[in-house]
């Protein structure tokens, strides 16, 4: 035995109160992932719903035959920032409507309206008033339905949703270095006689820090690591869950797990443990500038 | 023996210039002390419970601040010192402590390397010197043995064994023979006399044994109520 790394460390080995601590940043560090794992799904959500509708317009006309459906998909075409234009027909419409009245089909006495798919060009900006003019201006009694119109409220809610998430990881993260700075100074109470005996052996202040420091840098990995990987299985079950009920669950068909999701799970056990030994660092500093 | 010509410019180890200690509101334990010890000089002190031993080397190996006055080690007035300059100073200074204050977890061997280790050594370095010592105080095949496992006797060589392993300048013991028989009690004598006289180290020992007093040929401090009675009285001399 040579080295330094084989040295006995001069602080005691882990007791019951690291352990409950250790417990307690797991489960900070399990919720404090899952929050920052739930601010980027929002993203995910965010662009998921909203590049498919941007650019998207519907157009209802009100009794219209077969004739005047085909003109006004022709005229809507036709306009300036028109990408393309589609009349769905009633077998479509009834798909759509399927999941109010089964597969069965739609009430023979039902009144449909007629609906035309419109895909404005990139960069046309709001034509939605444009069509809607043109159409009039033709003779035609229609609705135009920007699409971009609810999705910039879904980006709002999911913005608050986001910032929401990220209040989480910001006080999950503050209670983490609080409860720490709390269970270092608690530490250094308890391992007193060490640290004076420590200290009058000629000790520097960083000498003893660095030991504690050392300590809670450790548990910090480990116990951030653990809840990561709680965090992990979590979001496993919920796309699992996902996976299983297709198109049944509002949210859950947005949930997925990518990289970036994967670079949170990693990088939450490594800031959990600079959380932990920032904390030790700056209490232990603290606690000894006080002694002689 | 005359001192060698550079130690006569030497300023004194310990120097207490009207120093007064006090505890919150209480009675002074120490009171207008001033004290001298040259460097390499051997000094007891004596005194009965409670007169203030124990507070006043608690001011010598910087554990405790004067309330009044000024202590300076090496020459240098410990009050105007940085942290780390006085955690450098503290590291010339051996102490033995009254109850040894050894690390449970550490084993005796881990417990006499600790000044080393402190100072940034690696153990590469000092495994054979701090094995050497501990055989010389007779712990050679306890090695290896915690605290809780040795007698009251082999925890104070562990002390004491802690205390030499730096070489320091000031060393600095609180009743060192207390818990050792009279045999192992002169051996350490001769150890603290031997540093003493070979390496220059000033030796401060507190205790109540007057007949090992009167076997050395020391000066004596003699505490009473806070208050120095006697000065450079000398043990076998009296």
């Amino acid at each position: 035995m040579t080295g330094r790394r084989n040295e006995v460390p001069l602080l005691p080995m882990s007791d019951a109160r690291e352990a409950a601590l250790f417990f307690v940043v797991c489960a900070l560090c399990f919720l404090a992932s899952l929050a920052a794992l739930s601010a980027r799904a929002t993203y995910s959500a965010a662009a998921d719903w909203t590049v498919s509708v941007e650019g998207e317009l519907t157009v209802r006309l009100e009794s219209a035959d077969s004739r005047a459906i085909a003109e006004a998909e022709a005229l809507v075409a036709a306009m300036p920032g028109v990408a393309s234009a589609r009349a769905i027909d009633r077998d479509e419409t009834a798909a759509l409507l399927a999941p109010w009245f089964g597969a069965d089909g739609l009430p023979a006495g039902l009144p449909l309206p007629v609906l035309i798919e419109v895909t404005a060009a990139p960069g046309s900006g709001r034509i939605a008033s444009d069509i809607q003019r043109r159409l009039a201006e033709r003779g035609f009694a229609a609705t135009v339905d920007d699409h971009s119109d609810w999705a910039g409220d879904v980006r709002r809610s999911l913005g608050v949703l986001r910032l929401a998430a990220l209040s989480a990881v910001a006080l999950l993260a503050a209670t983490a270095i609080a409860v720490i700075a709390f269970a270092t100074h608690a530490a250094l109470l308890a391992r007193r006689d060490i640290v004076e005996v420590l200290h009058l052996s000629g000790a520097e202040d960083r000498f003893i820090a660095n030991l504690f420091e050392r300590r809670f840098w450790i548990l910090g990995l480990q116990a951030g690591t653990v809840g990561a990987l709680a965090a992990l299985g979590g979001v496993a079950f919920l796309v699992f869950a996902a996976g299983s009920a297709p198109g049944r669950a509002w949210l859950l068909p947005q949930l997925r797990f990518d990289f970036w999701d994967f670079a949170i799970l990693v990088i939450a056990p490594v800031i959990a443990g600079y959380a932990a030994r920032g904390a030790a660092r700056l209490t232990v500093m603290r606690e000894l500038s006080g002694t002689v | 023996m005359a001192r060698p010509a550079s130690d006569i410019f030497d300023p004194p180890s310990v120097r207490f210039d009207r120093v007064g200690l006090r505890f919150d509101t209480a009675d002074e334990v120490l009171s207008d002390l001033n004290i001298s010890l040259d460097k390499g000089s051997f000094t007891f002190l004596t005194g009965a419970s409670g007169a203030g031993k124990s507070s006043l080397l608690k001011l010598v190996y910087l554990a405790l601040r004067p309330t009044s006055g000024e202590v300076s080690l090496f020459g240098r007035p410990t009050s105007q010192l940085k942290r780390t300059e006085l955690s450098a100073i503290r590291r010339r200074i051996g102490i033995v402590f009254q109850e040894f204050r050894l690390l449970d977890h550490l084993t005796a061997y881990e417990n006499a390397a600790l000044p080393l280790r402190v100072a940034g050594r690696r153990d590469r370095e000092y495994r054979e010197d701090v094995e050497e010592l501990l055989r010389w105080v007779g712990l050679g095949e306890r090695l290896h043995a915690r605290p809780a496992t040795l007698s009251g006797g082999e925890q104070q060589r562990v002390a004491i064994a802690r205390a030499l392993v730096g070489k320091p300048d000031l060393l600095i013991a609180d009743e060192p023979t207390g818990n050792v028989d009279p045999d192992m009690g002169a051996r350490l004598m001769r150890l603290f006399s031997e540093l003493n006289k070979r390496m220059g180290a000033t030796v401060i020992i507190a205790t109540h044994d007057l007949s090992l007093v009167r076997r050395m040929n020391a000066p004596v401090l003699r505490l009473q109520h806070g208050l120095i009675v006697r000065d450079a009285e000398f043990g076998a001399a009296s």
